[in-house]
């Protein structure tokens, strides 16, 4: 169905929705319009079977996004030299319009032997820690030979000895590692609900604000849910009010982007997920 | 704090040991690790069930959730890719003292683990081209390629038919349940053979000489060792227009290839 005269669609504003099993077949049958797909790079790492064709086959009709949830670019046991190499691998199979992972860590040797935690665990905002950030992020880009986009976290524990803001933190990251960033906007709404903060939207603009201009490269907006003891980052709802007024300020702040809308469990209809996207285009507009 | 031991502390937390250098205190921290500890035992289960759904319909969801938690604590990931975890499951599962009841536990579990890797394995085309190979060249110099993934389980207990009954429901699971069950009661071996039709993994029971013979191919031995291998019994013309309907091969090499 065509869009009517004047409205923004997803494909316009370059809005995309994260490609999940449930949507596979629905989404390959429709191709609704949308700026990009977004998968999980670490789920297309076999070497062959179903998925990786189905990513094959979204590829000829959109542009993909590959978020990695895998790579623990601040763990200080080193990145995973197999999982750089499947990364590389799935890269080079889809030529993907961004490349991005998060700003934590995931690799320990909590008794002796290097583990995964499969988790996207806390960094400190230290020198240190910001150290570790550049060169593994300077690896990963080497590697893949582009530059890649990497993401706040919505973190349930932070460090005493912080050195520096979050922003800051990701400034120099950028800065030094040539690398952008993913904004995650319901990641600051969860870590301000999580602080206390009196006014969470103003606290997240102001987060924003802090921000250097031309840094970010994709945001991505998503559902939270509110337990009795902490907010979790669930991506398992629709987009809050008070995140989609942090989203659309950022785009004031920074210009147009492209916006990813996550729902990654209790994955709901298809439509529904188009019909979050709609909402993000409608801030474009 | 050195960033490396900073880690380590923060993963040994969420085993259930202190944590120092944290900005929250008292409740506010622990209830930040509870959320770390309760997602990695979310992601062990999801992780698991996706690759052992045999061993999970045999013992239930709850017990199933347990094992899951226990394996992540016994053999935690080394990779990022959950697919590639629960190698280990099922030499775990089968000397795990508490799971004596289910004797095929183990033998069932590496039959889930050939499936999922089969559907991870990499897609091949066949080669028909290839058999002409059979009709210019000695047996001992050419080599029958299998597709990637293609798996064999022998057991000493009827696991096909264990898989397959979880696969049924209604009237259907009933007859294959009672079936299985005078199967297990007579301790009926099983050889499992793992194949991909269409991207499915599936499952077929193979008589002995088939099992020999199928060994003998997944060990990369020539044709004329695999003949001697599969011995009396084994009817290659049979198994090849089988094997070329169901496109189990990619093609035959000469050794020299």
């Amino acid at each position: 169905m065509a869009p009517r005269a004047g409205v923004v669609t997803a494909a316009d504003a370059n809005v995309g929705i994260g490609l999940r099993q449930p949507h596979y077949a629905p989404l390959l049958e429709t191709s609704p319009a949308l700026g990009f797909v977004e998968v999980h790079s670490e789920n297309f790492f076999a070497d062959g079977g179903a998925a990786l064709a189905v990513l094959r086959q979204a590829r000829e009709r959109y542009p993909v996004s590959l978020h990695g949830v895998g790579l623990g670019l601040g763990s200080a046991a080193g990145l995973d030299s197999w999982h750089l190499d499947r990364l590389a691998l799935l890269v080079q199979r889809i030529d993907p319009v961004r490349v991005s992972d998060h700003a934590c860590f995931a690799r320990a040797a909590p008794a002796g032997t290097v583990v995964h935690a499969n988790d996207l665990l806390p960094i400190a905002f230290t020198e240190a820690s910001l150290d570790l950030m550049v060169a593994h992020v300077m690896q990963v880009q080497e590697r893949l030979g582009r530059s890649m986009l990497v993401e706040n976290l919505s973190s349930y524990v932070s460090f005493s000895d912080d050195a520096m803001s979050e922003p800051e933190f990701f400034a120099q990251l950028c800065r030094r590692s040539g690398c952008g960033m993913l904004l995650d906007v319901n990641n600051l709404m969860v870590n301000a609900l999580n602080a206390g903060a009196p006014d969470p939207v103003a606290m997240c603009c102001a987060a924003v604000d802090a921000l250097p201009a031309g840094i970010v490269g994709e945001i991505h907006v998503a559902g939270y849910c509110q337990t009795p003891t902490l907010v979790i980052d669930d991506h398992g709802g629709r987009v809050r009010p008070e995140v989609w007024s942090v989203c659309e300020h950022a785009l004031r702040h920074f210009g147009p982007l492209p916006v990813l809308v996550e729902w990654d469990t209790d994955v709901p209809a298809l439509d529904v997920l188009l019909d979050e996207a709609a909402h993000a285009a409608r801030l474009h507009g | 704090m050195d960033e490396a031991e900073r880690q380590r502390e923060l993963l040994r937390a969420l085993s259930g040991a202190d944590v120092q250098g944290l900005r929250e205190q008292g409740v506010r921290a622990a209830r930040g690790i509870e959320a770390y500890r309760a997602n990695a035992e979310a992601i062990a289960e999801r992780a698991l069930a996706a690759a052992f759904g045999t061993v999970r319909a045999l013992v239930g969801d709850d017990d199933f959730a347990r094992l899951a938690r226990a394996l992540w604590a016994s053999h935690p990931p080394v990779r990022g890719d959950l697919g590639e975890w629960g190698e280990a499951f099922p030499e775990w599962l089968g000397a795990h003292a508490g799971l004596a009841a289910w004797p095929y536990l183990a033998d069932c579990a590496r039959l889930d683990l050939a499936l999922h890797r089969n559907e991870r394995a990499a897609d091949a085309v066949f080669d028909p081209a290839s058999l002409s190979l059979l009709e210019s060249t000695d047996p001992s110099a050419l080599h029958l390629q299998l597709m990637p993934g293609t798996a064999l389980v022998v057991s000493a207990w009827p696991i096909v038919g264990i898989h397959h009954a979880h696969q049924l429901s209604g009237d259907a699971a009933e007859r294959a349940f009672e079936a299985v069950r005078d199967a297990i009661a007579d301790s009926r071996a099983e050889s499992a053979f793992v194949v991909r039709d269409g991207w499915r993994a599936v499952v077929h029971a193979l008589t002995p000489a088939d099992a020999r013979w199928t060994a003998a191919l997944l060990d990369g031995a020539d044709l004329a060792s695999a003949f001697e291998r599969a011995g009396a019994g084994f009817d290659f013309a049979a198994w090849l227009q089988t094997a070329i309907r169901h496109t189990w091969m990619k093609g035959v090499v000469a050794s020299n290839d």
